[in-house]
């Protein structure tokens, strides 16, 4: 089911994890700027449903389903066909939505300057936010003398 | 088979219900983001029993329960059955983790090293009473290292399998959807490995804490050490109808892996992951997996037992059932009581023993 490459290209994998990632407002405000450009899209779905996520036992190597978790997709479609879609975790349609708006726009004209900008604002935003975490976390870093 | 009906239940099941919610007063979203907020342990505790991760609906269980954890899990696993499920997400793998706390008992050099993490493991647990009198809490900050950690770190099982140290296995390959998935196929015994680890990820807490904890007393056959113990964050990969692997967002799990003796020339491992950061839970769970191998039937280490036992919903369910009327059941025990006295008090008043007749137990 899963591949190593994926078949959408690693830059369209990077586009999307920013989109799931990223402010919530700042993502359905960029969407809506590019809504007027779009002409008439069909909503194909907008609704919440859950991912069930498995996880690999590293004693026997056995994959088991840890639980299921909450998601919100869209999938929307312009009239030539085109699909933009969107899911992230939660329940918040709008951010599925918008997530969907912007993928259709970058995959009809390509990557525009404003999202662009965008894409790289919210890709240093987040990074920055786990680059500090994890600084935290390095903090606590300890090494184990026997005596 | 009796039945007792209720007169004029009702309206006191209606009053009885309104009572229980006017002593919880108003909940409103504020109320729900500061429960989401401020008790993310507690959230990550619910989440995990359910199996359903989302924060936001875990704090509204709590909120609207009153924090009745059995009750916030039902309404939760209630909930779940409501929504489709789109997808299954590209099976989670421990060296893909950000990994934020990753500890061992076992080997002090572990490659990457050993991470503290968010822990209260070494501090003084010292109830701060002066927020009581007016004079808030607030943390010092983290004083921040001049590197991150990792983002990733190795896994320790692959280290030691490449060292000798534990036996070599192969990955099952099984595709996401033919997992076999207990929420759509029931619980049978002997279990697979793969119902096995979902059971304990769901399983509830105190439940597997004390058949653990009954396990590392003596009550099983190996007493654990945690080999790794791993707080982080999984991607959740979803894949686009174009066919792209992405990451639609983060979920926090917990890891443990536990070790006993030497067995065939290897270190003996028992694991266990749930959702959210439960490391208590992972660590009973893991030695009960540790356990089970040569467990006798019926121990409180045999799997069946411990599976049944930790499942909260059927065990909170059966206990609270008990309250539900019984009258009938019970005025059959006290009508054969009644005739046994008066048997027996015919028999003495005769000179003859009285010899009790075998007692049947009640068909509940």
């Amino acid at each position: 089911m899963f591949n190593e490459t994926p078949p959408g290209g690693a830059d369209h994998a990077q586009m999307l994890g920013i989109l799931a990632r990223a402010r919530s407002e700042t993502l359905k405000r960029h969407a809506e700027t590019l809504l007027a450009d779009m002409g008439e899209i069909t909503v194909v779905a907008n609704r919440t449903g859950l991912v069930m996520v498995p996880m690999r036992d590293t004693v026997g190597q056995v994959d088991f389903h840890l639980g299921e978790v909450l998601v919100s997709e869209a999938q929307i479609a312009d009239r030539a066909g085109h699909i933009g879609y969107g899911m992230v975790t939660g329940r918040d349609l709008e951010r599925a939505m918008a997530m969907a708006v912007i993928d259709l726009s970058v995959t009809v004209r390509g990557t525009d300057a404003a999202t662009a900008r965008f894409l790289a604002e919210e890709k240093a935003y987040t990074a920055q936010a786990d680059e500090t975490r994890m600084r935290q976390v390095e903090a606590t870093r300890v090494e184990m003398e026997t005596f | 088979m009796a039945y007792v009906a209720t007169r004029g239940g009702e309206k006191a099941i209606e009053q009885a219900e309104r009572l229980f919610r006017q002593d919880l007063g108003t909940i409103d979203a504020a109320r729900v983001e500061t429960i989401r907020a401020t008790m993310p342990y507690l959230i990550d505790r619910v989440m995990g029993e359910a199996s359903l991760y989302d924060e936001e609906l875990a704090a509204l269980a709590l909120a609207q329960t009153g924090g009745e954890l059995s009750e916030a899990v039902l309404v939760l696993r209630a909930w779940r059955t409501t929504q489709p499920r789109l997808a299954i997400a590209r099976p989670v793998q421990q060296h893909e983790l950000l990994t934020q706390r990753r500890i061992s008992a076992a080997f002090k050099d572990i490659p990457g090293g050993q991470i503290l993490g968010p822990t209260l493991d070494y501090s003084h647990r010292v109830l701060a009473t002066d927020v009581l009198e007016g004079k808030p809490f607030t943390a010092p900050a983290v004083d921040l290292a001049d590197q991150p950690a990792p983002a990733r770190q190795p896994s320790l099982a692959d280290w030691q399998r490449q060292q000798g140290l534990v036996a070599p296995s192969e990955a099952s390959n099984v595709a996401p959807q033919d997992i076999p998935d207990l929420t759509r196929e029931p619980l049978l015994f002997p279990a697979s490995r793969a119902h096995r680890l979902q059971s304990l990820a769901r399983a509830e807490t105190g439940g597997v804490l004390a058949l653990g904890y009954a396990a590392q007393r003596g009550y099983g056959n190996a007493h654990p050490t945690v080999n790794e113990l791993r707080l982080a964050e999984a991607e959740v990969v979803v894949r686009h109808p174009r066919g792209t692997e992405f990451s639609a967002g983060r979920v926090r799990v917990s890891q443990a892996e536990v070790t006993s003796k030497e067995k065939g020339g290897y270190l003996e491992l028992g694991f266990a992951a749930t959702f959210g950061w439960n490391e208590v839970k992972v660590i009973a769970a893991a030695t009960l997996d540790l356990n089970s191998a040569e467990a006798p039937v019926g121990s409180a280490v045999h799997e069946e037992f411990y599976l049944y036992h930790t499942e909260s919903v059927e065990a909170s369910g059966f206990c609270i059932h008990f309250k539900l009327p019984h009258y009938v059941t019970f005025q059959s025990i006290l009508d054969a009581m009644r005739d046994a006295k008066a048997k027996k008090a015919a028999a003495e008043a005769a000179g003859d023993v009285y010899v009790a007749e075998p007692e049947e137990e009640p068909v509940i």
